[in-house]
């Protein structure tokens, strides 16, 4: 797997790309600003760009942009972006273009080394990884009338799951169940949240995403 | 105002009639001798000048009492000429009351010009008058018969029906007191009227003057005159002259009163034109309240500006004041200009006498007052902005010590702990590895604590999404981790400057923090909207109302900061009615 890391703070990057490459993939480039990270993006087209959010030349959100723009030139790139906090906002605006081949992690998360190289490959596989942080800020966003509230603590877990970005497959892994036990709860948790079912992973993940930002 | 012009027509009338009826009184009596003359002049000549005088007093000014005292003295002179009837009764009726006119007159010159009495001592000089006057004259007259020898009586007086016993000794020597007692109170007065004239501001004197010196002048010869009934003159002439005299100087008192009331319009003319003169010159702050001080003669006035912007109002300084209430001593005359309120004279309660003078006066001072209402609305500003640039620093050093204070304790201790473990793992790690594996990874859960720590201590200096994605994904995520439901009425057209955006935010996230901590409320909503160059952002809660937007420095802070883009901060709650946090942000 090809991948180009953008972070400004070098010491980090150097650590990320350490543990990338200890995990068996190639770092094929580096930057420290956005400009940097689209020239090497376009030049070497990778499997996947971790990209930081707040970056030079601004230092504003500099990082997340490039991201979108790699999104809608190169959408076989897949982009995982690492944010120094927690905005709903922005992974839903990462996810606005689909939910194929995005991840959008705090950058805390690089410290527990297996979830983050399972991000990238989940990415890399045109998947998705949301953050368990902004899944639960959106989860647990109060509401008058709370249709969640209908949920077994069991569907609660494997919504997360899903809202995550994570397939059948790896919430049964993760939550040590049969791949048919989840099924059914998925069903279960999409009739009572009112929701269309889809057997389509990415297109799951919208739809759950959509309904606890409305 | 109709009833008192009928009655004050039926009273001219009356005094008109009166003082007719004196004159064939004195003619036709036979035991008024020398003094028959004087008695067929003054008479009439007096009870018409007061009472005529009196009663234009009384119309032109129905608030004064000096009007209703002049027409008493009119008629108590005119009763008192009953002494020169041969019926007993309406004699003794005249000699009795006669004195009455002369407490009156004292009263009157006392309370010149307000018609009031201001002092314990003003009020005890004419107490003793009316006591002199009443009391001790009924009580000599007890004791006294009038038919026998009399000074005013060259034939026979009438006898004294209200005789009981006839004491001469007795009631020569309460006469003798009351003589006394009258030549101490015409002294003391005609000192208190010098006094009095001498005191006064220029611009009053001219006005004072003819009552005051007339008045004193009569004063002093009826002094002169009770001291000869005590004393005895050499001279009998000389007692004549001197009676005479009184008598004509107390009829042209009522003249002298008529030149002041003239005079003061004249010097009312000469007061509002040297006050529009030294307007010009008036750069000090205190100069335009000195030159309105001087024009109405009442240096204990206060000026104080209404500033529109505050909703109060402020002294020159630009310090908001109370305004004093209208009370025995002060009364406030409102001024506009233009239509508008602009400012409040607080003057003397005698010029409430004058309201055609303070308005005169207000009036020429309109431009110059409206002028120095801008300043002081100005100064009121700057006097704000003054108090509210301390609380901003003051609100800055606290932010700091408290961010000292979290990281202190937070994060640096932290750090030191987990570096502390690094060291004891990096020891372990030959002899125990295991142990150095546990230790290590015990490290990492800690260094998780310690960045999410800091990660919100940072978000909460400045959340990053709101520079980089403005108000309303900023709001979102604040209605988000709001631990109770918060509706978000937001559109974002477009990226408001950043200091708007930022006040709006902090609004926001104080408000739902105070919901959340005090209002018990079951849910919030959050409104931003943007309209006619002003950006309106409103928290309503439906919690249990009452709160108090002085008592936290919180709000106070919110509302410097909004103040300090020429926004307002309105906090609505009323106990039970849940709060309504509303900033009102210029943005053009």
């Amino acid at each position: 797997m090809r991948v180009v890391v953008a972070e400004d703070s070098v010491l980090l990057r150097e650590g990320v790309v350490r543990l990338l490459e200890e995990a068996g993939m190639e770092v094929v480039g580096q930057a420290g600003d956005a400009d940097e990270l689209m020239r090497k993006v376009r030049a070497h087209k990778p499997d996947v760009a971790v990209v930081d959010v707040r970056m030079p030349p601004t230092n504003t959100d500099d990082g997340l942009r490039a991201a979108q723009r790699i999104r809608a030139e190169l959408p076989e790139v897949g982009v995982l972006v690492l944010s120094q906090y927690v905005e709903e906002s922005y992974a839903l605006e990462l996810l606005d273009g689909g939910a194929e081949g995005v991840g959008y992690l705090l950058k805390d998360r690089v410290a527990e080394v297996d979830g983050f190289i399972d991000a990238v490959r989940r990415v890399n596989e045109g998947g998705s990884a949301l953050d368990p942080e902004v899944v639960a800020q959106l989860l647990g966003r109060r509401r008058s009338t709370d249709p969640l509230d209908q949920l077994t603590p069991r569907e609660r877990e494997v919504l997360e799951q899903m809202a995550e970005g994570r397939t059948n497959q790896a919430i049964a892994a993760r939550l040590v169940v049969s791949e048919r036990a989840v099924e059914k709860h998925v069903t279960s948790i999409f009739s009572k949240l009112d929701l269309e079912t889809s057997p389509d992973d990415h297109r799951r993940v919208l739809a759950v995403l959509a309904y606890l930002r409305a | 105002m109709r009833s008192l012009r009928h009655a004050l027509i039926g009273l001219g009338l009356a005094g008109f009639i009166a003082g007719l009826i004196t004159l064939p009184l004195a003619l036709a009596s036979d035991f008024l001798g020398d003094d028959k003359a004087a008695h067929a002049v003054f008479g009439p000549l007096i009870t018409w000048s007061f009472v005529g005088t009196g009663l234009y007093a009384w119309w032109r000014r129905p608030g004064n009492n000096f009007g209703p005292l002049m027409t008493a003295i009119g008629f108590v002179w005119a009763l008192s000429a009953l002494e020169a009837s041969e019926v007993e009764g309406l004699f003794i009726l005249g000699v009795l009351i006669g004195p009455l006119a002369y407490a009156l007159f004292l009263h009157m010159l006392v309370a010149f010009p307000t018609g009031r009495l201001q002092t314990p001592y003003e009020r005890l000089l004419v107490g003793i008058g009316y006591f002199d006057t009443t009391v001790i004259q009924v009580l000599a007259l007890l004791f006294h018969q009038t038919s026998g020898e009399e000074d005013y009586c060259t034939g026979v007086c009438p006898a004294n029906p209200l005789m009981i016993s006839d004491q001469p000794g007795f009631s020569d020597a309460i006469f003798g007191i009351q003589s006394v007692l009258g030549v101490f109170g015409l002294t003391a007065i005609a000192v208190l009227l010098v006094r009095r004239w001498r005191a006064a501001p220029v611009a009053q004197r001219r006005a004072l003057a003819p009552v005051l010196l007339v008045g004193a002048a009569t004063v002093v010869l009826l002094g002169l005159s009770l001291l000869g009934d005590v004393s005895g003159f050499p001279d009998d002439e000389a007692e004549n002259v001197i009676d005479l005299a009184g008598l004509a100087l107390l009829a042209s008192v009522p003249f002298a009163f008529l030149t002041g009331l003239m005079r003061s319009r004249l010097s009312r003319a000469a007061a509002v034109s040297d006050l529009v003169s030294r307007l010009g010159e008036a750069d000090r702050r205190e100069a335009l309240r000195d030159a309105l001080a001087e024009g109405l003669g009442d240096p204990s006035l206060s000026l104080v500006y209404w500033v529109p912007a505050q909703g109060r109002y402020v002294d020159a300084a630009g310090h908001p004041v109370e305004l004093p209430a209208d009370g025995a001593n002060s009364v406030c005359t409102y001024v506009e200009h233009e239509g508008r309120p602009v400012a409040v004279i607080c003057h003397d309660a005698s010029l409430a006498d004058e309201p055609e003078l303070v308005q005169a006066v207000a009036g020429a001072a309109g431009l110059a007052l409206e002028n120095e209402r801008l300043n002081v609305e100005l100064r009121a500003r700057v006097e704000e902005l003054r108090a509210s640039r301390a609380r901003i620093v003051q609100a800055a050093d606290d932010e700091r010590r408290r961010l000292e204070r979290d990281l202190h304790d937070g994060a640096q201790q932290r750090l030191v702990a987990l570096a502390l473990n690094l060291r004891l793992a990096a020891a372990k790690l030959e002899t125990d590895p295991e142990a150095a594996a546990a230790l290590l990874s015990e490290t990492a859960t800690e260094l998780g604590e310690a960045t999410t720590e800091l990660r919100e201590l940072a978000r909460g200096l400045h959340p990053a999404v709101l520079s980089d994605r403005g108000l309303r994904p900023a709001l979102e995520a604040l209605a988000g981790r709001a631990p109770l439901p918060v509706e978000l009425d937001a559109s974002q057209p477009e990226r408001l400057p950043e200091a708007v955006e930022s006040a709006s935010y902090f609004v926001v996230a104080e408000a739902l923090t105070n919901v959340a901590r005090y209002a018990h409320a079951s849910r919030a909503e959050v409104s931003v909207s943007r309209e006619n160059g002003e950006v309106e952002v409103s928290i309503r809660d439906d919690g249990v109302g009452g709160a108090d937007p002085e008592a936290g420095s919180g709000l106070r802070g919110l509302a410097d900061r909004v103040a300090a883009l020429d926004g307002r901060l309105e906090v609505v709650s009323p106990p039970g009615g849940g709060t309504t946090v509303r900033a009102v942000i210029p943005c053009a």
